[in-house]
């Protein structure tokens, strides 16, 4: 059985790629466009994932959640949309959008009393740090 | 202080993908990814269609483009059921952040693949996430 951060690398590793997939494919056709296509092709895993999911066993709260889960996802794509819309420069959205693990680690310590040690503290905070240097994209090409 | 409609905008993003990140831990423990994927996929596509239709409702169809696209959709949702696989076994306080990484390996990619040239900002950064990650995996 492998560890959380075993599976976080891979999720990670898989989006990293999707990050250079979404640059070349910026090139070719408009971000919303894009979008579209990316829905598309989320679509494309549906057939598999229904097969294994075997969704009459869950139960109400949980699809509940998990479809909210889907909707907040998808008004964070939409604000950052109209983010850019509005004239948002990427260096500035981008990075402040890259701390939205911030929140999540606030409710989660407020609601799920999820606990961290001081190393831990350390990690996570270089994590973040690490997201907003990174996104700060104003000469890289 | 929020003349600017971006900021606003963006902080709606951040609020939206920091609640997101909670549901995701609240789902991951009553379901499992697989089901969560088909949930998360269903939810998404209302606003997603929604935002899409607020632009115009215009698609491009470049076949290069609609291939990076589908790949996108893709792996994004084979990582997506790896993050909630993750979830499901660790604290959405310590999930959240090093998934939040990836740019990091975009950033590497690019370097390597499309020829970009990466600022000290972003060399810093990659630094920051692999010391991250060794210590959180500790």
């Amino acid at each position: 059985m492998f560890g959380w951060i075993f599976y976080s690398l891979i999720a990670a590793f898989l989006w990293g790629i999707v990050g250079v997939l979404q640059k070349l494919g910026a090139n070719r056709i408009s971000e919303a466009s894009l979008l579209v296509w990316l829905m598309a092709g989320l679509a494309l895993i549906l057939p598999w994932l229904l097969m294994t999911a075997e969704l009459n066993t869950a139960d109400t709260s949980g699809v509940i959640i998990g479809l909210l889960g889907g909707v907040t996802n998808g008004l964070g794509v939409w604000s950052l949309l109209a983010a850019f819309k509005n004239g948002a420069k990427a260096s500035l959205a981008v990075p402040l959008t890259a701390l939205n693990p911030l929140f999540t680690i606030l409710l989660a310590i407020l609601i799920l009393g999820e606990k961290l040690t001081t190393l831990q503290w350390l990690g996570v905070t270089m994590a973040l740090l690490s997201g907003v240097l990174i996104a700060s994209e104003t000469k890289s090409t | 202080m929020f003349n600017d409609k971006w900021l606003l905008y963006s902080l709606s993003c951040f609020f939206w993908w920091g609640i997101f990140g909670f549901l995701s831990k609240l789902g991951a423990t009553r379901l499992s990814p697989e089901q969560m994927q088909v949930l998360f996929t269903f939810g998404t596509l209302p606003p997603v269609l929604a935002a899409w239709f607020h632009g115009g409702a215009k698609v491009d169809r470049d076949l290069t483009g609609m291939v990076y696209g589908g790949l996108m959709g893709l792996l994004g949702g084979l990582g997506e059921v790896a993050y909630f696989r993750a979830l499901e076994v660790g604290n959405a306080s310590l999930v959240g952040p090093v998934t939040s990484l990836f740019p990091a390996l975009t950033v590497v990619l690019a370097v390597v693949f499309l020829k970009e040239r990466t600022n000290w900002r972003q060399g810093i950064g990659i630094l920051l996430a692999l010391v991250s990650i060794f210590i959180l995996s500790l």
